[in-house]
């Protein structure tokens, strides 16, 4: 499903400059081991405690990243985003966009949600989103990163990162990405995890034919994420 | 006396002690039993943390249990595997989920939601149960669970508050692998509330911010003190049955005392707490106690009557033996003794018969008694002074204490009966003087007192008439009408000075009093000596009346009144003249 929406994503972005040179760009994160698991946000009566069938899964960090192209090109005509919200949490938490494009959260759950960015409160127009109802806005302000939430559903939280490059994605569970055709020229791909970008950039150079494949290493992934 | 007043003044202090202990005493004793109460209340507090872990902890199982029932696993291991659920899926898993729960022994879940390792909701039990296919996860419960991990939370919905435990749901055949998670929820209900504190006797309640959402008792509360509290608490859950203050609370007329406690879990975010109250004793200083008193408490074998009837007679008994013996009977005595004194048994009071202040009594007023003596000496040495030795023939002892002892005297009766001297008419019966120590005065008119005088013939007989002449001139019976010449004028003159000085006609009617009174005197002295036998030559009226004018005038001064008065009477046989003052005439 994931794996699915990176595809969708890069469609989506790429068809907006699809009248220049390009190739497409793909490739798969080297991913370090998975960090520790963080301390529950909640709390029972008692501390969690693992069952004695299976091994505990390892912290699944790929949901929690995306990868973008930083080049010359700016995204002319960003296209859209579509963010679905299908229960108690957003089809990833992290999600990424050019600026200027336009966010479509689309409610797929059975309760309403009432969704605010913590660094800018008008960024999502007031009002619930019911259920099956979307909301869109368009943030402009590329560089920026939004802490959306539900007052009502503290465990309900995504980061809406906003880029100034056409060239965005999602990373599946097994670290690849896909971007699509990008348009010839020199970029760097950066990694954002969580709540930052990750430090290192890997050069990435786009001819004008072939497909240009990329292996970044991500650093570990157990300090703390720059801001 | 001393020791009675020492014995009132324990028995006051005892008593102002006592009622002292009364009205205080129930003040620490209700604040021993306020904090007794509190400290009873922060172990329930405490208690009812401990009964929420341990029923967390039976919930875990449960999930867990659950969560290894091969339909479990077999039904969300279908599941996961498809792309899209449906309805019909639902239903089937949803079968599969309440036939277990009906295999439940003891409390069974209020809701039970299957998870695929997706994190969809494939299927739910009890509460909406036609809903399906949303994602759960993202709520910490679940992620934990679908991660291997079995936990419990406390979720808020629509009101109502569910404890809630997870489980992973784990395909052990190889390859091991984990399925989906299972999610029971319990609901927080008033029994669940009476079960928990059944054995404590406290009430508790859950609070959802200011909602109550179950309770023990049905209680209108006033939610928002303890709100408050909750607000303002910070630090780690478990110690908030320590960390706060018991507080004060309402339930119409029932005042509780309440210590409140923050709930853990996603419901925290909705400032869930729960409450363990008390109810505050109502019995609040010594007539709440007093109230309270029941008639157990005053039987015998709970109150030491025997004790305190036995103090109270020894404390009667005591009291009464301390007035008899300092007040009621050194009373009686000295009330015998003025008895005596004053039947004239007794000349003086007893000193040594009486103690303390009666014994003081006794000696103030025998010092009285000595000194009214001692001025009757003193007053009739001075009028022996003031008319010098008596001569032959001359005016005798003037005695003035007369008139100045009281009417009862010791040694005697006073002649309570007898007019005063002032009243003394020549013509008047004779008094009855009966002081003993005393010489009875003689009224011309009557004939002495036998013991003391022979009769003498001529105070009974009309006056004698003028005697032969003897050698010396006796005074003549019947005293002349008019003053001598030598004296006359002499008290005349005096008059005079007199006249001059005050009113002319009054003076002039006292002094022709005053000799005429002189004139009686004379008579009647001269008279008392014949009979007495004493001569009566040379006694002449000049000289009688400067002597009592010199001897009035010298009393006047001295006692400051305004007329002296001589009356004749017998002393050792022989006529003697009592000068006695007149303050008002």
């Amino acid at each position: 499903m994931s794996s699915l929406r990176v595809v969708v994503f890069g469609v989506v972005t790429g068809s907006a400059i699809a009248t220049a040179t390009a190739a497409p760009v793909t490739g798969k994160l080297d991913l370090p081991p998975p960090p520790d698991r963080p301390p529950p946000a909640t709390k029972g009566f008692l501390d969690r405690v693992e069952n004695p069938l299976a091994p505990a899964k390892p912290v699944a960090v790929t949901p929690w990243m995306i990868v973008v192209l930083e080049g010359e090109a700016k995204p002319s005509s960003p296209g859209q985003v579509t963010w679905e919200l299908p229960g108690e949490s957003f089809s990833r938490p992290v999600m990424g966009a050019p600026a200027g494009a336009e966010v479509v959260i689309k409610n797929t759950s059975r309760t309403a949600r009432t969704l605010v960015a913590a660094e800018d409160p008008k960024l999502i127009p007031a009002g619930p989103i019911n259920p099956t109802g979307p909301k869109s806005f368009r943030p402009t302000e590329g560089g920026k990163v939004y802490s959306i939430s539900d007052a009502d559903a503290p465990h309900l939280k995504g980061t809406l990162v906003v880029v100034n490059s056409p060239y965005v994605a999602t990373v599946d569970d097994a670290g690849k990405f896909d971007f699509g055709d990008v348009a010839e020229g020199s970029y760097k791909l950066k990694v954002f995890y969580r709540d930052g970008w990750l430090d290192g950039a890997t050069d990435v150079t786009v001819g004008n034919k072939g497909k240009v494949e990329v292996n970044p290493k991500v650093p570990a992934l157990t300090q703390p994420a720059k801001k | 006396m001393f020791l009675s007043k020492i014995w009132f003044f324990l028995v006051a202090l005892a008593g102002a002690i006592a009622l002292t202990i009364a009205l205080v005493m129930p003040r620490p004793a209700q604040r021993t039993l306020v904090a007794e109460e509190q400290q009873r209340l922060v172990v329930a507090c405490g208690v009812v943390d401990i009964l929420l872990g341990d029923d967390a902890r039976n919930r875990v199982d449960l999930a867990g249990q659950f969560s290894r029932t091969p339909e479990i696993v077999g039904a969300l291991e279908a599941a996961s595997g498809q792309d899209k659920l449906d309805e019909a899926r639902m239903k089937a898993v949803r079968d599969v989920g309440e036939k277990v729960i009906n295999t439940i022994q003891g409390r069974k879940p209020d809701f039970a939601m299957l998870v695929d390792r997706k994190g969809r909701v494939v299927a739910r039990v009890a509460l909406d149960a036609n809903d399906f296919g949303d994602v759960a996860a993202g709520r910490p419960l679940v992620d934990d669970a679908l991660a291997g991990y079995l936990r419990d939370d406390l979720w808020a919905h629509n009101g109502t508050m569910y404890f809630v435990s997870a489980a992973p749901v784990i395909k052990r055949d190889p390859p091991v692998a984990y399925v989906g998670a299972v999610v029971l929820g319990h609901q927080v209900t008033n029994a669940l509330a009476q079960r928990l504190v059944k054995s404590l006797d406290v009430e508790l309640g859950f609070y959802l911010g200011k909602d109550a959402v179950a309770g023990s008792k049905s209680l209108a509360l006033d939610v928002g003190p303890m709100f408050d509290i909750i607000k303002k608490s910070s630090g780690e859950l478990g110690r908030d049955c320590q960390a706060n203050k018991p507080i004060g609370v309402t339930s119409g007329k029932d005042d509780y005392t309440s210590i409140v406690a923050r709930l853990p879990g996603e419901a925290a975010s909705k400032s869930a707490f729960y409450s363990v109250m008390i109810k505050r004793p109502t019995t609040v200083g010594f007539a709440g106690t007093m109230k309270v008193v029941t008639q157990s408490d005053l039987s015998f074998g709970n109150f030491p009557w025997i004790l305190v009837g036995g103090a109270f007679i020894v404390v009667l008994a005591v009291g009464i033996v301390l007035m008899l013996v300092e007040a009621d009977r050194p009373l009686k005595r000295l009330a015998a003794d003025a008895v005596k004194l004053a039947k004239g048994e007794t000349e003086r009071l007893s000193e040594d018969g009486h103690g303390g202040k009666f014994g003081s009594i006794a000696r103030s007023v025998n010092i009285h008694i000595d000194k009214l003596g001692r001025e009757a000496k003193t007053a009739k040495k001075d009028l022996d002074q003031l008319l010098g030795p008596a001569p032959e023939g001359g005016l005798g002892t003037i005695d003035l204490l007369a008139t100045a002892l009281p009417s009862v005297r010791p040694g005697g009766p006073a002649p309570s009966a007898a007019p005063t001297p002032s009243d003394f008419k020549f013509n008047d019966p004779p008094p009855q003087l009966s002081v003993p120590a005393r010489p009875t005065p003689m009224p011309m008119a009557s004939p002495p007192p036998k013991p003391a005088f022979p009769p003498p013939a001529a105070l009974n007989t009309p006056p004698p008439k003028p005697p032969t002449p003897a050698p010396r001139t006796p005074t003549p019976p019947s005293f002349p009408a008019t003053p001598p010449p030598m004296a006359a004028p002499s008290l005349a003159d005096s008059l005079d000075d007199d006249i001059l000085g005050g009113v002319a006609d009054k003076p002039a009617d006292a002094a022709q009093d005053l000799e005429t009174h002189f004139k009686q005197v004379f008579e009647q002295f001269v008279s008392v000596k014949k009979s007495c036998g004493e001569p009566t030559s040379g006694l002449t009226y000049a000289k009688f009346s400067e002597k009592l004018v010199k001897n009035r005038d010298d009393l006047m001064a001295k006692t400051g009144c305004k007329e002296v008065r001589f009356t004749v009477y017998v002393k050792d046989g022989k006529a003697a003249l009592k000068a006695t003052p007149v303050k008002e005439e």
